[in-house]
């Protein structure tokens, strides 16, 4: 256990966590765009910037992503002085001139006093805010099907070559996980698309409804070890099976007990 | 893990107190959950089973879960399912054989039960006792094979 100053206030954090972290456990509103429980810190959209100083470090002060930087004995972080809010908003005039129509970015933005970026806007805005977190999701799940391509304003998000990915199971974790809704899908009846690619939907063989794709379901059964036949039924057909299941033994239970 | 979940069918009236109880138990922003407790018809006549998460020992989900967002919680002994790492890939749903991981389209969550922390909503606020949540005192045995 370490002990540091935020804001002020003297909080205990384990050694090793990341300042974000205790940050957001004391209750306090640091913007983060890049930041998702499920994979690693990132430090991409450079918005959890706060400021940190120690008594020994004769007032240098250093500003740093907050998901990146360990809990440190003393340390003394502030995460709204005027310096950081000054760079805030400069990171969020910034996104507004890639992203200007996103909802997301034009909240953010709005709540730091800016409605129209001071940069010229992109020839041709998206909603992608190159956050990495569908790529870095489809990593931790083991596909890596798409990734960052292209370096400056050319980056974004695509799958190999532009073409159809091969390691793609289509589960739809990248555009679930999306914090602006970017990633396209369609379900239609039993066919999804992604990523230009075309996947089958395994239907359910009692209701009919559509559950998980083939690719995935077979994913899923091969490296993590689960029966096939598991994927052939939907939620609500199972749930019926287990309620005739414990309706036969309670009759059947019921009836030994009377006899 | 003292207290286990027990549902007794022959108790049951179908009255679905519980899964009234259990979607407002889980209700966030003023909106109730989908319910994550359901009483069907067992098959026969007057017959109802309340059906939730059986809290598996080798749960499906949580093998199927590939950020390792369904974990056993100690305390409670059940398998926990961490919204904030949740990525909605259902692969949960589609591989739990008892379909008691379901999605809640008004809140757009994977939910499954998570027996309320430790003292489940369904259980107190079921009139004839079919559902309890009552420490163990003796442990079941495994059935010879």
């Amino acid at each position: 256990m370490v002990s540091l100053t935020i804001n002020g206030k003297v909080v205990r954090a384990e050694e090793g966590e990341y300042l974000l972290a205790v940050i957001r456990r004391m209750g306090i509103d640091v913007p983060a765009l890049c930041d998702h429980a499920a994979v690693e810190p990132y430090g991409g959209c450079r918005l959890c910037m706060v400021e940190i100083t120690k008594e020994s470090w004769d007032g240098w002060k250093n500003y740093v992503t907050a998901c990146l930087y360990p809990a440190e004995q003393d340390l003394i972080v502030n995460t709204h002085s005027e310096k950081v809010i000054e760079l805030r908003t400069s990171l969020l005039d910034l996104f507004l001139a890639r992203n200007p129509e996103t909802p997301l970015i034009q909240k953010l933005a709005a709540d730091h006093g800016l409605t129209k970026t001071s940069f010229e806007v992109v020839p041709e805005p998206n909603d992608c805010i190159l956050c990495g977190i569908c790529t870095r999701v489809c990593d931790e799940m083991g596909f890596a099907a798409i990734s960052m391509v292209n370096r400056g304003h050319g980056r974004e998000v695509a799958p190999p070559l532009n073409e159809a990915p091969p390691d793609c199971v289509g589960c739809l974790a990248c555009a679930q996980a999306c914090p602006t809704n970017y990633i396209k899908f369609e379900d239609i009846g039993t066919t999804r698309k992604i990523w230009g690619r075309e996947f089958e939907l395994l239907t359910c063989e009692k209701t009919g409804r559509p559950t998980i794709t083939r690719e995935f379901a077979a994913f899923l059964s091969k490296h993590r070890d689960i029966p096939e036949e598991y994927f052939k039924v939907n939620d609500e057909a199972h749930r019926d099976e287990l309620a005739s299941t414990m309706g036969r033994i309670t009759r059947w239970s019921v009836q030994e007990e009377t006899k | 893990m003292n207290s286990r979940f027990v549902v007794k069918p022959e108790l049951c009236i179908g009255c679905r107190t519980c899964e009234l109880a259990c979607s407002f138990a889980h209700a966030k922003n003023g909106r109730p959950g989908r319910s994550r407790i359901f009483v069907l018809g067992g098959g026969f006549k007057d017959l109802f089973v309340p059906v939730t998460c059986l809290q598996c020992e080798e749960a499906a989900c949580a093998k199927s879960c590939l950020v390792n967002a369904i974990t056993r919680n100690p305390e409670t002994g059940a398998m926990d399912l961490d919204h904030d790492k949740c990525v909605r890939c259902m692969a949960c749903i589609a591989a739990c054989p008892f379909g008691c991981s379901l999605f809640d389209e008004q809140q757009e969550l994977v939910i499954k039960c998570d027996l309320c922390g430790g003292d489940p909503a369904c259980a107190k606020f079921c009139p004839t006792k079919a559902l309890e949540y009552k420490p163990v005192t003796v442990r079941a045995l495994r059935p010879a094979i």
